[in-house]
């Protein structure tokens, strides 16, 4: 169909020679023939490229029109720098946050489960409202009760975590979490192994060997994907188990563990309490709906079977508890908590990527009515509507999508950041990659961006020609612009609440960094080395504990050592707390028992880590020994809570045990200050220390260096393996270490907030800068008549510019008007809230007023630079 | 194109040059060269057809499959394309034939009021 090249020469070659046959017939000269012929046809490539045009697809010519538009629109933009670069920040920013946020929603919320049949997994929980246990877990009784009676479930899986020291596949001896499940567990999951096996019925027999699955994190971070780990032995303290399998990647839930153990390698999982017990709860409870059973009605049967349960058990289930039952689809319930934070992100991002759309559209606005004049001339010299807006288009399209490829470029770092924020609420947002989707989503809003850009501004209309003179110009009615000043108004007082909220975020970042928290931050090296873990028990564990402190005295670079039981915020939560009373003490009237934090120190601890002794005496190493009697150390709050008139010491003070409810007595022996070892916000802490001796556990060693703490870890680590050779040491670091560690989240927090505040403190600019760009085009004339009249035009540049700082003023009041009344309702429902300081409060402000300040000049320049001499000429 | 103000000539009217190649074509296949000639001296030399509108105006008839051609050797002893009506075609020259003559019909009327009215 479609002629080639050679048949179009041929076919003109053709109609040239007729031509000339009939010139010569006719008698002329066969060279002034040929010449004639020629020049009748007339341009032969244009023709040819004529007939070469009708064959092509009509789209061809569109996009060629459209090419030669983007080469205009390029141009016309270069010339314009200032204006582009603030478009395609702006909707940069906005396609960026999308995109990123939209990455998270995608991969946490919507992302399916690599399990097998994932919508058929389910998750059960057991809560106590009560007893403020979100989650209580399940006793193997309770498991039991539910295999037997419940039918709408095809399978159950039990997980529970427990602590090793594991030694082997040629590792430091670590103690570690590992899962323990049954032999149903991965069958239910639907996970499958990427190496060897995973665990099954038979390895759930009383004398099953013990085995181990090691988790695909574990296999490819620590042992480097080694093909040949299966079948190698692993000790977990006294015994050993031999590795069967990989798991596939799979989301880490509830625990994230190192490796997954069939139920004979846990002594204690076969142990009378684990097996008997009802109230013995620590395992979490997954289960597989039956083929042809609802979700629904599995939480019927569940919930019902459940209310059985606790009516044949009441012993086990007190009223006050409010014991009940929660079912959820796996997925779910992994993504729920998350749910609320990512949807209000989402709508955020989306209100961002409107104001910024609306923001660039003002600039855009401002431009098309200063090039009113060309688009008129344009008009006249035969350009269509459809031209014109295809120009606009074009021109839009250049901006939206240098904002896209610079949006996706920020969006990378962003969706790390904000998985990082995610990862507090679901585990899924743990293993979240960028991925195409980024691409679309920006790609998608560029689109529409560049489409809502294109049909803003007006065209001249055909029907009602300005005239070459172009004088008439847009006029904005007083209502036009009062609406767009108070758009910008709203965004500058929206950013000055992020701003001000971001600088007391920072402030109390600082704060904490530096506050005196009583102890010593840069010399004392914390280890962990838990005797527990290797089966050292009661006095072994003291012994031990007292040799390693000797050994390690002796080590050149160290001033002292102290066992203890507690490393300062890190093991927050990790110990009890005890309700306490005393002879002769003054109980508060109608106050509950109080509870104390209790920890077991050894001799040096206070005076190492800086902790003045009040009253009294340090523990001695004689303190605790058998058959002597029993002492305690208490701290201020205490010793003034029990003892107002300061005679605490030599009192007795009787400690609860949680277990058995017995009270036992302590002769306080001295009285210590106060430290807040769990709060990075330092509170008044009532602590009662124990001789570590008087209880055979400890856990913790500190260390305190004349030099650099970190370089006597490998020093003490072979010290403490010539005592005993599986002991793991662990998380070495100086408590200034530790403190960073437990400030990460704050700093987070900082961070993602700084973010926020940025992004809107740019795009409120950007719509400053777009109203007064706006408003200074429309008024060309009124500036130009002032100019004539007698205004320097850096009275105009001042008008201007004062005009662009009373809107971030107006905002700014407007700004901390509102913040005010947010503060109020939000101090109902979080009372840590504090109304900010001075300096962050200033500080935004100050931000907000020159920056506006900076996005007024541009459009102040211009308004000083117009010309007095065309503008009159066109009135 | 380039106008020779000595040449008697007329401009052709947009969109009937189409009519005309398909009027031409009626009597047989013809090559470009020879449909130019055609109208020129059916018009007794008045309608001149300029080579850069024929052809492309040839290849759109052909591409809308009103004509057809084929590749044949000319008077000339060299290779020219021959192009025919199709049946399309045919019924294409009846519409516009018809859609002419309103037309002159039409501005007969405007221009000539009194002669309309016999």
């Amino acid at each position: 169909m479609r002629p080639g090249d050679d048949d179009l020469n041929d076919e003109i070659r053709g109609h040239l020679a007729l031509s000339m046959k009939e010139r010569i017939e006719r008698g002329e000269s066969p060279a002034s023939a040929r010449l004639s012929a020629l020049k009748e046809f007339g341009n032969v490539t244009l023709t040819r490229d004529s007939m070469r045009g009708v064959w092509r697809p009509e789209w061809f010519d569109s996009a060629e029109a459209l090419g030669r538009d983007i080469r205009f629109a390029v141009r016309s933009l270069l010339r314009a720098k200032g204006l582009a670069a603030t478009v395609v920040v702006t909707l940069a920013l906005g396609i960026g946050a999308n995109a990123a946020i939209f990455s998270v929603v995608r991969g946490v919320l919507l992302r399916p489960l690599v399990n097998r049949d994932e919508d058929r997994l389910i998750y059960i929980r057991q809560s106590a409202p009560g007893l403020s246990a979100a989650n209580l877990t399940f006793s193997i009784p309770e498991i039991k009760d539910f295999r037997s009676r419940i039918r709408t479930i095809g399978g159950f899986g039990e997980f529970s975590t427990t602590e090793f020291t594991m030694v082997g596949l040629n590792r430091e001896p670590r103690t570690v979490q590992a899962g323990v499940v049954n032999g149903s567990f991965f069958d239910v999951m639907g996970l499958r192994p990427v190496l060897g096996r995973l665990l099954n019925a038979q390895d759930d027999r009383p004398k099953a060997p013990a085995v181990v699955v090691l988790t695909y994190r574990f296999w490819t971070a620590a042992l480097k994907s080694d093909p040949n780990v299966i079948g190698r032995s692993i000790r977990f303290g006294p015994s050993s188990a031999t590795v069967v399998g990989v798991l596939e990647p799979s989301v880490p839930y509830p625990a994230d563990t190192e490796v997954i153990a069939n139920i004979v390698t846990s002594p204690h999982h076969l142990g009378a309490t684990m097996v008997t017990s009802r109230t013995h709860r620590m395992t979490e409870l997954f289960g597989r709906l039956a083929p042809g059973v609802s979700l629904d009605q599995a939480r019927a049967e569940l919930t019902s079977v459940h209310a059985d349960i606790l009516r044949e058990h009441p012993e086990a289930y007190p009223a006050s508890a409010h014991v009940q039952l929660n079912v959820a689809r796996l997925r779910e319930q992994l993504a729920a908590p998350a749910r609320t934070v990512l949807l209000l992100l989402l709508a955020a991002a989306a209100v961002v990527f409107v104001i910024a759309c609306s923001n660039v559209a003002n600039l855009i606005l401002a431009r098309s009515v200063r090039r009113e004049g060309e688009l008129a001339v344009r008009a006249a010299l035969g350009a269509g509507h459809g031209a014109l807006r295809r120009t606009l288009l074009a021109e839009s399209l250049v901006l939206c999508s240098a904002g896209a490829v610079l949006g996706i470029v920020l969006a990378r770092p962003a969706v790390a950041i904000v998985a990082r924020y995610a990862a507090r609420f679901s585990v899924r947002a743990l293993d979240l990659t960028v991925d195409t989707s980024v691409l679309w989503v920006g790609a998608g809003l560029a689109m529409a961006a560049a489409v809502l850009l294109a049909f803003v501004p007006r065209l001249p209309s055909p029907n009602a020609p300005s005239g070459l003179g172009l004088a008439s110009g847009v006029r904005i009615t007083p209502g036009t612009s009062r609406r767009l000043r108070m758009f910008a108004m709203t965004q500058i007082a929206c950013s000055f609440v992020l701003l001000t909220g971001t600088g007391m975020l920072v402030a109390a970042l600082v704060t904490l960094q530096t506050a005196n928290t009583g102890l010593n931050m840069r010399q004392v090296l914390v280890l962990d080395v838990p005797a527990s873990a290797t089966g050292i028990g009661g006095t072994r564990t003291a012994d031990f504990y007292r040799e390693a402190t000797r050994r390690i005295s002796s080590l050149p670079g160290v001033n002292g050592v102290a066992v203890g039981s507690f490393v300062p915020w890190r093991d927050a939560g990790s110990m009890p707390r005890l309700p306490f009373s005393a002879d002769g003490a003054t109980p508060v009237s109608g106050e509950e028992n109080p509870h104390a934090r209790l920890r077991l120190v050894a001799p040096g601890f206070f005076s190492m880590l800086g902790i003045p002794q009040i009253a009294g005496r340090d523990f001695t190493d004689d303190d605790g020994a058998g058959g002597t009697e029993q002492v305690a150390i208490v701290s201020h709050s205490i010793a003034l809570r029990l003892f107002p008139n300061g005679d605490a010491a030599n009192q007795r003070l009787f400690l609860t045990d949680m277990v058995s409810g017995k009270s036992a007595p302590n002769r306080i022996v001295g009285v210590v200050a106060d430290v807040d070892d769990e709060n990075v916000v330092p509170e008044p802490a009532m602590t009662v220390y124990l001789p570590v001796r008087q209880v055979g556990y400890g856990g913790r060693l500190f260390v305190h260096a004349s030099g650099d703490p970190h370089s006597l870890v490998p020093e003490v680590t072979r010290v403490i393996r010539e005592l005993s050779p599986d002991q793991p040491v662990e998380r070495a670091a100086t408590l200034e270490d530790v403190r960073a560690e437990v400030l990460s989240s704050d700093r987070l927090n900082a961070f993602v907030f700084s973010g926020f505040a940025g992004v809107a403190l740019l795009i409120a600019v950007v719509g400053v800068a777009g109203v007064l760009a706006f408003s200074v085009s429309a008024r060309t004339r009124e500036f130009g008549v002032r100019l004539a009249v007698g205004s320097s035009p850096g009275q105009l540049v001042a008008r201007v510019l004062s005009e662009g700082t009373a809107i971030a003023a107006l905002g700014i009041v407007a700004g901390a008007l509102g913040g005010f009344a947010l503060e109020r309702i939000v101090h109902a429902y979080v009372e840590s809230l504090r109304i900010p300081g001075v300096l962050p409060v200033l500080g935004a402000a100050t931000l907000l007023i020159l920056a506006a300040a900076a996005a007024s000049m541009m459009p102040a320049t211009r308004a000083s630079q117009v010309d007095v001499a065309e503008v009159l000429r066109t009135e | 194109m380039i106008k020779h103000s000595d040449e008697r000539g007329m401009d052709l009217l947009q969109g009937t040059l189409d009519m005309l190649i398909l009027r031409t074509l009626q009597w047989g296949a013809q090559h470009g060269h020879g449909i130019g000639q055609a109208i020129r001296a059916q018009s007794d030399g008045l309608l001149k057809v300029e080579t850069g509108s024929l052809y492309p105006a040839l290849h759109r008839l052909e591409k809308r499959g009103w004509l057809k051609s084929e590749w044949d050797v000319s008077e000339a002893n060299q290779r020219a394309k021959y192009y025919k009506l199709t049946a399309t075609g045919k019924a294409q020259l009846s519409r516009e034939r018809d859609r002419w003559s309103q037309l002159v019909d039409a501005i007969g009327r405007v221009m000539n009021p009194a002669s309309a009215k016999e």
